[in-house]
Order: C-alpha cells, then structure tokens, then sequence
C-alpha cells in the first residue's frame, strides 16, 4: 500500500507522502486512508470555519418579506402533495440514455485493441452486430413516435 | 393341446371388450338399445372364448403352473412387458368375471336409462370395466398388474358417481381416493421392489430374489395395505359399504364380485410368493384384522337397514374368512379361500342383483319400505331367500364347501381362530335370515301394493339373469371337484414351493377327500 | 503484454441459439416497419418458423458434445435433450399464443400503459387488435431458455436467466381482461424475480471467491482441492440455489406462482408453466452435477427436504383453491417437488427421469391451459372451479380432455404422468432416497383429491343456469391441445422412445 504511494508521489507535495509513510508506520494496514482522513478532516475544517465565521460576522435581525423561504428563481414552484407525477416520456428518454451510455461502456477497451495482430475483421464485424442490435432499439423507439414530443 | 395352449386366450380376453367398449362408446346416444345388444354380443363372446380357455387348461399329472403365457415387450427401458399367464386361482377368476359381465349387462338393461345419462357411455364403461378386470388377473408382469389395478378405477369411479343412486358423488371420490391411496402405496413398493430386484418386472424372476428381511417387511407391507383396502379388509373397509349402497345394483354385484377379489388374489399371487418370510412375519396381525372384519363387519350387517350396504357389510365379513384361510399357510385352507372367492363372487353378485330387482321396483333400498313383499312377487321373493341362504353358506350351496374348507384348514394350525371364526357363521345366519323375514315375509306393508311395478313378479329377463347363478352354486356346492381340480395344484405351489410350507398331516381323511 | 487468443466459437452447436436470437431481432424490425395489419401474421409465421429452424439446428447436431465460446457454453446431451423439448413446448405455446379467435382481438392487451378502466381502456378491451410485441418478446425469452440450460459458467447462466426473465416479466402484463390482476402479476413477478437474481448473482461473487472462477468446471475442481473456507462454498451454492429454486417455483420460494399464474394471460402461463420449468430444471441440474458433485452429500438432505415441503406446500395447498389456474399453479409447484426428486437421486437415471418428467409435464400442462383458455363467458375466461359445474353434459368432448389430463396428473397408468412419476421415483430409490418417495407417495395422494374434484364438478354436478358456454376453439388451440393430449397419452402408453432418448442424453460434457 505504502509501496503504492512511493511509486506515484503527488508532484511537489513530498511533505505529505512523508507524513502518510510515516502514520502508515502507525497504523500499518490503513495508513495509506490517512492521506483520505486529513483531507476529510481539512474539509471539515474550512467548511465549519467559513460558516462560523459567517454567523459571527452577519447582522443579527434578518428581515422576513414574504416569499424568501420559497425555492430560488427558476425552481420549480413548491406546491401541491409530495408524489408529483412526472412526463412519461423522462423515462423513456432515461432508458434511451442507458442502452448507449452501457454500449460505449464495451466500446472503449473494444477500441484500444481491435487493430491489435490476431484480431481485425471479425471482430469489427462482431462490434458491428452488438451495434447494430442496440441500433435496433432505437429504431424500433424512433418508428413507435417515441422521440417526437406533441 | 399344444395348439390350443398357444392360442393367446388372455390378451384376446383383455383386448377384445376394449375394443367392444370403444365401438360401444361411439354409438350415438339414441341407439340405446343397439349399445345394449353389441356389449352383451361382445360379453357374451368373451363368455365362450373362456369356456374354451377353461376347457384348454391342462390339469394334474405334469401340467404346467403357469399357462397360456404369452410376452411382448413393452417398455425395454424400464424391462416391462406385456406378460400375461393364468394358473388356477387366476383362471377361476376369469372364469367368474366372464360369467358374471354378460348376467350384470342384463341385469342393468334399464338402469342406465333412469339416471338420464347416456346409455352406451354405461356399457362402454362396462366393458372397459370387463377388460381391465381379466388384464388384472392375466397380468403375469408386476408392472402391468400395477397399470390394469390403477386404471380399474376409472371405468368404476364413473359407473358409481354418474349412474349411482343419491350419495353417489360422495360414494364415487370416497372410492377413488381409498383405491387410489392403497394404489399409491403399492407403487413405491412396486418401485423398491424392481430395484431391488434388478430392474425387472417378470413375476417369476422377482419370485428368485433374496430380499434383505427389513427391506422385504417395508415392501410387504406397501403391497399388502393396497390389497387390503381393495379387498376390503377392517380397518380400511369404510368405502365398501358407501360405493356398494351408491353403485347401480349391476356395477355393486361386479364391484363386491370381482374387483374386490382382486385384493384378496393379489395377496395371494404377489405378497406370498413375493415376500415368504414377511408373510409369515406378518401372518399373525393378518389374522387379526380378519378375525375382527368377520365379527364386525357381520355385527354391523345385523344393523343395517339399507338393503345394499347390508349386503355389502357381508361381503366384508366373507372377506375375513377368505383372509384367514389364506394367511393359515396350509394348502387346504387356501384351496378352500381361492373356492370362496368364486363362489363368494356368485352368491353375492347374485344376491346384488336380486337386490338391485327388488330396489329397481320399490325406488328404495330400505329394508323398512319392504315387508311382506313375498306376498306380492313370490317368485323373486324365493330367489331372494335362496341366494341369502347361499350366502350365509348353507350346506348344499357352493359357499358351504369353500367356508367349510377354509375352516377345516385353519382349524388344524390355529385353533382358537378357526373357533372364533365359527361364530361369524352364525351371525351371518342372523343377518340374512332377518333380512329375509323383514323383507318378504310377514304382513305386507300397505304402501308397497299401491306401487304398480311390485305387483310384477320376476320377468324373463330377469329369469335369465338368476337361473345360471342358481345353477351354478346348486352345482358347485354338490361336485366341487372341476373346480378345485383347478385350484389345488396352484395353491399348493404357492404354499411350498413359494412359501416353503409344509402341510401338517390331515386331520381325517374324509375332508380332504372332499376337497379332490 | 501476453497476446490474447480468441476462443474458437463452434457457430453449428451455437445455431438454435443464434437463430432464436436473430428471429427476435426481426421481430422487434417487423414490429416498427411492418404496417399494423400485417404484424400478427408476419410475426406468428416468423416466430413459429424460427423456433422451427431452431428445432431443426438441434436435430441435426444431436450428436454434438463439445464446450464452446470460452468454455461459456456447452452443448451435450441434457443440453441438446432440454433445447429441443423447450422449443418443441415454445412452438406449441406459441400456437397458444397466437390463437385470435376466441375473443376479438385475442388474448393480449392493445395499449398496456392505458389506465386501467379508463375510457380508452375500455374502448380497447372491445376488440382492438392486440400487442403484436409479444413475438419478439417470447422468442428472446427462448433463446434466453436455450442459452439458461447449456451455459458452463455461472456469468453466462446469470445473463441468460435476465434474458429469460425480463421478457416474461412484460408478458404477464399484458393480459386484456383481467388487467389488474395482470398488472399485480407482473409487478410481483418482477420484484421477487430481481431478488431472485440478486441472489443468484451473490451466490456466483462468493463462488468466484472460493473457486477463483466462475466456470462450472472450475468450481468442480475447487471443491475437489481448494485451501479456500468451506463458507463461501456453502453460501455461494445455497444462495445460486435461491435463484434457480424461485425459477422452477419450489417451496419456500414459490409465494409468487399462483398469483402469476391466475394474473398472467393464459397461454404465457402455458408458456411459464411449460418451458421455463423445462429451463429452469435444466440449469439446476447441469450446476448441481457439472459443479458441485463433489460435495452432493452436503447438499442432498438439503434439497431433499426443500423436495418434500414443495410436495407438501403444492399439494396441500391446492386442495383449498377455489380457482382453476391457481390449483395448476399449485399442482406445478408439487410437480416441481417430484422434479427434485429425480434431481436429488444424483445417478444417471436422476438426470434422464427429469428430462423425462420435464417433457412430459411441459406437454400436459400445455393441454391444460389450452383447455382453460377455451371456458369462457362474456368477461372473458370463467375460472372459478364453481363456473365448471356440469360442464361434461355441455360439452363432453372437453370435459372428456381434461379428465384425461387431470387423471394425466394424478397419475394414473397408461398417461405420461403415470410413467414420469414412476422414473423419478425410481431413479430416487435406486439412489438411496427412498424417504423421498414415501414423502412423494403421500402428497400424491393428497393432490389427487383436488384433481377428483374438478373431474367431479364436470361430470357429476348437475350444471348451474351460469355454465360458461365453451368457445369453438381456432385451429391453433385446437392443435395445441390436440397436441398435448396426444403426448400425455403416448408417452403413457408408449414410453420406451423417450426413455431411452433421455437414456441416451443424460450425460454431461466437462
């Protein structure tokens, strides 16, 4: 684990990979989460220290017009139950997304090794297939009207 | 001989009233009384194919146990196959199944037409009954007996519960379910018993195997609580007396006749020579139950008031003698159980259907809605009271022979049984004999005259259907000898080659001198 | 960096698959492309047609025993037995499926997503054609079937089970009448089905872990000599169990059976209750032989009393039911309970009397379901066992049918039920497990009263003033069922070509 953090030291912050190395001596199995833990921890920190501070420096009689605790400009407008019911076509738009968004997921280690030696033909024409069958799916949702909005 | 011998009687007999049911069933509704006369032509034919059959059949000197065997496979895979063989106590039977279908066919010419059902689609079911009940005994291959005992059901359980009388749904599924769980036991037993056995169903090889005696007892007792609630025997007996009060009075006479001794012949033709020593293990418990299924069963006849469930109540009571005669392991005793099969199947199918007359003309079974009816049909009346004193085993009537056998049988191993038996004849002579005087004999109740069928005394057809069951017990009960010609060389064989028992010296030469 | 090979793909023994897969493509191009009144017979003729293709492929490479793709797929012999019953079933479900006479505009719903007793939905349940969709979606759902039985690693058989699975999951919604029902259906069969399937999937994670694979192969060797905590083996089997024990609806995982059975359109239940048995069966036999025979002695009491409760939960349980789809539901799930049976026996003759079993049944139940489809009265099917009263004096010709087939069930000689039960059973004592047999003897008394029942409402009921008349059947259910009847009772009477079929295909390929 330490090993791991000599091999890549972050540019110009030795200070820090020593001190990991040094509460991974601590700690043993977990100090390289240190590094993790102080910077939780940093963030903490400024994030309380900027708020406090806030509340320290603001007036202390906020005025109360009539609107302020509503959502902020282009919200939507707070009304009416919690179950909104959303356009059904938000989920067909969603299921669209994921069928390509899962396809480039296989493109993309697909693409570092098709020209490789051993490959080539068969399997471009293989991808072509995959591709074409989740083609199929947007097609078959293009002919049923999906992507026209009325 | 040869040439009859290897005439295939059995699979004709099984095969030919399927086919005679399937054309039956096929003749539209209205012909009615077409189906009537082609399932009585097909009975009637498979009633001389038999006679032909009995008369082929080699007896004494060298003859061969088994006969008439014929084996095609079936089922390789699973080494099934279509084996049929009688010996005697089989043959005796096909001989009363084909004596009794083509009485019964007769005998319920108008049944069907009263219940407003269709009339071939009886007949047809009739006949299918017919063939199932000779593939049963025929079957010389476990499997197939399995298949003819289970499919049995069927024809059975539609006769009861579409032409029965008023209980008869009830009566219908409480016979299935009882046959269908003794069946079921019967399956794994079958099952255990084919693999223990080398995957082979072939009766004469499963006969050679050694069979551990823990696993030999489980497989017994599988085999026997199936034919002992088909035969029925106390404590399984319930449905008898609901099935037999529901049924048509033709399919009752077939249903106690026939198919029950289809429990007691399988106790004798697997779990014997199948399980020697589990029989024996057993033996005692058998007895038993038979002992109590005489007493009871008669006890509760005296108490019935419908007239079908007595009678069926007395079968229960026959079935006990038939149980103890062959669970006593003597040749003599089982000779006289195999006779009391045939003759029980005679005298209780003929007096089903003297009932069955006698119910087709009140519109009641009750005993209390006779009474003095003798003084309207005098003629049935007399056939009544002769086919009770059949059945009660009166000296001079076939009964008399087989019980007086199996008592004598019992009697020189056991004792105390053959004693306690006696008793249950003389409740049986209560309980006919009470049935009679309630029925025919004393004042006649008033209602009956005004019903115009019970003023007809015994019709022609009716003469037809009586006088060769009367023939035949009167016969029998004289010269027995035919008959247990037949049967004495295969009891024996089942009793010690089978069993390895050995008869105990005879008591007095005049009784088995009686039974040759 | 080491150079990768590609594995050598075997495109023959791939074909049935290939082609299935192929046709439903199509299918989904005819859906979009085709004009609206040739969509049903183009889509009928081509699902039917490819699923004969198929049937053919399997045929012709019956003798083909070899592990392909990467060692993901195996065709050998309980492979190449179980393609061809699941398309032989597929093609008379099918039949099912495409039957429009019945009712206007068949069984299927138009629009699935109209609200449920809207005006529009109404106006639709009058007769507007129904989803032609549900080609395309069958015939994914059996390529997804041929691939679930010949996968030979668990990420294969995992992707199959989706493929399986999702479309059938559609097709339980879209009944036309009944919509509600259907809907329920859908939703709980998707929702157990998922857990099923995240089962399934941690069960293959904790296997990885032990085995450091995922192919079947793999694992057997693992198990034969892994260092690796017993732990993850134990889990990881009993949880890949959970997945295919929901599939085949065994107890305790078959809570979603008889609502999905009673909500489904008939003929998918026909189809779920058929083929996804067969695939279903098929997969747990192959990971349960191929993969784990090395620890069978653990696992056998275990599946062995899952075998007993799904026999006692099925059978007791249908004695109750007032409706005639859920007691077949009921009755399916003690059948799947006689399957385990044969499944436990762990022999050769355990494998081949489950092929046998599964045929068998598949064909019953199809005839059955047929059956139901055509009792009708104006709200579409009348499936409440009452409805059946008298229904052998209105049409005995039916009545007669399913007599058969419920004598089919209860196991009487000369039906296939008869001989099916008697294989497993046999399998079973031959393979020590005679307490199944015991616990399989007795609920099968127990079913058989639910069975009599219907037989007696049929025939010995006198008929009440609503009997639902019997639609006359379309050629499709006619041959359908025709074609059920005829197998039930041949493979009673004349088993041996069957029997020694699965004879001969009961060994696996490693």
């Amino acid at each position: 684990m330490i090993g791991a953090n000599q091999r890549f030291p972050p540019p110009g912050d030795v200070a820090l990979v020593t001190m990991s190395t040094n509460l991974g001596r601590m700690t043993g199995y977990l100090g390289s989460y240190a590094v993790l833990g102080l910077l939780l921890l940093a963030g903490a920190l400024v994030f309380v220290g900027a708020f406090g501070a806030n509340r320290l420096l603001r007036p202390a009689n906020p005025a109360e017009p009539a609107g302020k605790r509503v959502a902020y400009e282009s919200g939507i407008d707070p009304v009416g139950g919690n179950w909104a019911q959303m356009q059904i076509r938000y989920y067909v738009y969603a299921f669209l997304y994921v069928l390509f968004a899962v396809e480039s997921v296989f493109l993309f280690p697909w693409a570092v090794v098709f020209a490789d030696p051993g490959y080539g033909a068969a399997v471009v024409a293989e991808m072509g297939i995959f591709v074409a069958v989740l083609a199929l799916g947007i097609v078959y949702a293009w002919r049923k009207g999906v992507l026209t909005w009325s | 001989m040869a040439g009859v011998n290897n005439f295939p009687f059995l699979s004709i007999l099984t095969l030919g009233p399927l086919v005679g049911a399937a054309v039956v069933a096929c003749i539209p509704k209205a012909k009615g009384n077409l189906a009537k006369i082609v399932a009585l032509a097909v009975s009637l034919v498979m009633l001389v194919l038999s006679v032909f059959m009995w008369v082929a059949f080699q007896v004494g000197g060298d003859a061969q146990r088994f006969q008439f065997r014929e084996s095609y496979p079936w089922i390789p895979g699973l080494g099934v196959n279509f084996t049929f063989a009688a010996d005697g106590i089989a043959l005796v039977m096909l001989m009363l199944i084909a004596v009794l279908v083509p009485l019964v066919i007769l005998a319920s010419w108008h049944d069907a037409e009263q219940s407003r059902r269709s009339v071939p689609v009886y007949f047809a079911l009739l006949l299918s009954l017919e063939a199932c009940m000779f593939g049963v005994f025929a079957a010389a291959d476990v499997f197939l007996f399995y298949v003819f005992f289970e499919v049995m059901l069927v024809p059975m359980y539609f006769i009861i519960g579409s032409y029965g009388t008023a209980k008869r749904q009830y009566a219908a599924v409480k016979f299935f379910l009882y046959s269908l769980v003794g069946g079921l036991f019967m399956l794994a037993a079958v099952i255990g018993l084919w693999v223990v056995g080398g995957k082979t169903f072939d009766w004469v090889a499963l006969t050679q195997i050694d069979i551990q005696t823990g696993t030999e007892r489980w497989l017994f007792l599988g085999f026997f609580i199936a034919f002992a609630i088909k035969a029925p025997f106390f404590p399984f007996h319930t449905w008898l007396p609901d099935a037999g009060g529901a049924a048509p009075a033709g399919a009752a006479a077939l249903l106690v006749g026939v198919l029950d001794k289809v429990g007691t012949f399988g106790i004798l033709r697997y779990c014997l020579p199948l399980f020697p020593e589990a029989s024996q293990w057993f033996a005692p418990w058998a007895i038993a139950l038979a002992l109590i299924g005489i007493i009871y069963a008669a006890l509760l006849a005296v108490g019935q008031n419908d007239l079908k469930r007595l009678v069926s109540y007395t079968s229960i009571a026959h079935f006990g003698f038939i149980g103890i005669g062959i669970f006593a392991f003597t040749t003599q005793a089982g000779t006289g159980a195999v006779l009391y099969m045939l003759n029980h199947g005679l005298a209780t199918g003929l007096l089903f259907l003297v009932v069955g007359m006698f119910v087709a003309r009140r519109g009641s079974a009750l005993v209390s809605d006779f009474g003095g009816a003798g003084k309207l049909v005098p003629v049935l009346a007399g056939v009544l009271f002769f086919a009770g004193l059949a059945s009660l085993a009166l000296p001079g009537t076939a009964p008399f022979v087989s019980e007086f056998l199996v008592l004598i049988g019992v009697f020189t191993v056991n004792k105390t049984v053959a004693v306690i038996a006696t008793l249950g004849i003389i409740l049986a002579a209560a309980y006919v004999l009470w049935m009679v005087q309630r029925t025919t004999q004393g004042t006649l109740n008033p209602a009956l005259a005004d019903i115009e069928p019970m003023r007809k005394d015994i019709t022609l057809r009716e003469k037809v259907v009586v006088a060769p069951l009367i023939a035949l017990l009167i016969v029998l009960g004289f010269y027995p000898k035919p008959v247990t010609d037949v049967i004495n060389p295969a009891v024996e064989a089942t009793m010690q080659q089978d069993m390895g028992k050995q008869d105990p010296a005879p008591t007095g030469g005049g009784v088995t001198e009686a039974s040759r | 960096m080491e150079d990768l090979n590609l594995p050598p793909i075997d495109y023959a023994a791939l074909s049935p698959i290939l082609i299935l897969f192929g046709v439903a493509c199509l299918g989904v191009l005819v859906e979009a492309f085709a004009p609206r009144r040739a969509r049903h017979p183009v889509q009928l003729v081509l699902a039917i047609g490819g699923s004969v293709a198929a049937l053919v492929m399997v045929v012709l490479e019956r003798n083909t025993r070899v592990v392909t793709i990467g060692d993901a797929v195996a065709i050998d012999g309980p492979s190449l037995f179980l393609q061809g019953a699941i398309l032989l079933l597929g093609i008379v479900s099918l039949l099912l499926i495409g039957e429009r006479s019945l009712e206007a505009g068949g069984p299927f719903v138009a629009q699935a997503a109209l609200t449920v007793g809207s005006e529009k939905d109404n106006r639709q349940a009058q007769g507007a054609p129904g989803n032609t969709e549900i080609y395309p979606l069958a015939v994914f759902a059996l390529s997804g079937m041929l691939l679930f039985v010949a996968a030979n690693d668990l990420l294969t058989m995992f992707i199959a089970l989706e493929v399986l699975s999702l479309p059938l999951y559609l097709l339980c919604a879209l009944a036309r009448r009944k919509r509600l029902l259907s809907q329920e259906a859908a939703l709980k069969y998707f929702l157990l089905g998922s857990y099923a399937s995240a089962f399934f999937l941690f069960g293959v994670a904790l296997l990885y872990g032990y085995a450091g694979g995922v192919n079947l192969q793999q694992i057997n060797e693992a198990v034969a000599a892994s260092q690796n905590s017993d732990i993850l083996l134990y889990a990881g089997l009993a949880l890949l169990a959970i997945g295919l024990l929901f599939k085949v609806a065994a107890a305790p995982f078959h809570v979603w059976t008889p609502d999905v059975y009673q909500g489904a359109p008939t003929p998918v239940t026909a189809f779920m209750a058929a083929c996804t048995k067969v695939a279903g069966f098929g997969a747990l036999l192959r990971v349960l032989y191929v993969a784990f025979e090395g620890v069978q002695w653990d696992y056998q009491p275990v599946i062995g009393t899952i075998a007993v409760l799904t026999m006692i939960v099925g059978s007791v349980l249908a004695v109750t039911q007032q409706d005639i789809k859920r007691l077949l539901a009921y009755s399916s799930i003690a059948n799947a309970g006689y399957l385990l049976v044969g499944v436990v026996a762990q022999n050769r003759e355990g494998v081949s009397s489950t092929l046998f079993y599964l045929v068998a049944y598949g064909f019953t139940v199809l005839a059955a379901f047929g059956v139901v489809s055509l009792v009708r009265d104006a709200d579409g099917e009348a499936t409440h066992l009452s409805r059946w009263a008298g229904l052998g004096r209105r049409s005995p010709l039916l009545a007669a049918i399913f007599t058969f087939l419920m004598l089919a069930f209860a196991g009487i000689p000369l039906t296939s039920g008869f001989i099916s039960k008697f294989v497993v059973f046999g399998a079973a004592i031959d393979g020590g497990q005679s307490w199944l047999v015991v616990a399989g003897v007795v609920t099968s008394m127990i079913i058989a009263f639910p069975y009599l029942r219907v037989i007696v409402m049929m025939w010995l009921s006198e008929p009440a003033e609503t009997t639902p008349t019997v639609s006359v059947p379309g050629w499709m259910t006619s041959a359908a069922v025709f074609i059920g009847v005829l197998a039930t009772l041949a493979l009673g009477v004349v088993p041996s070509p069957l029997l020694d079929l699965t004879n001969d295909a009961s060994l696996f390929v490693r």
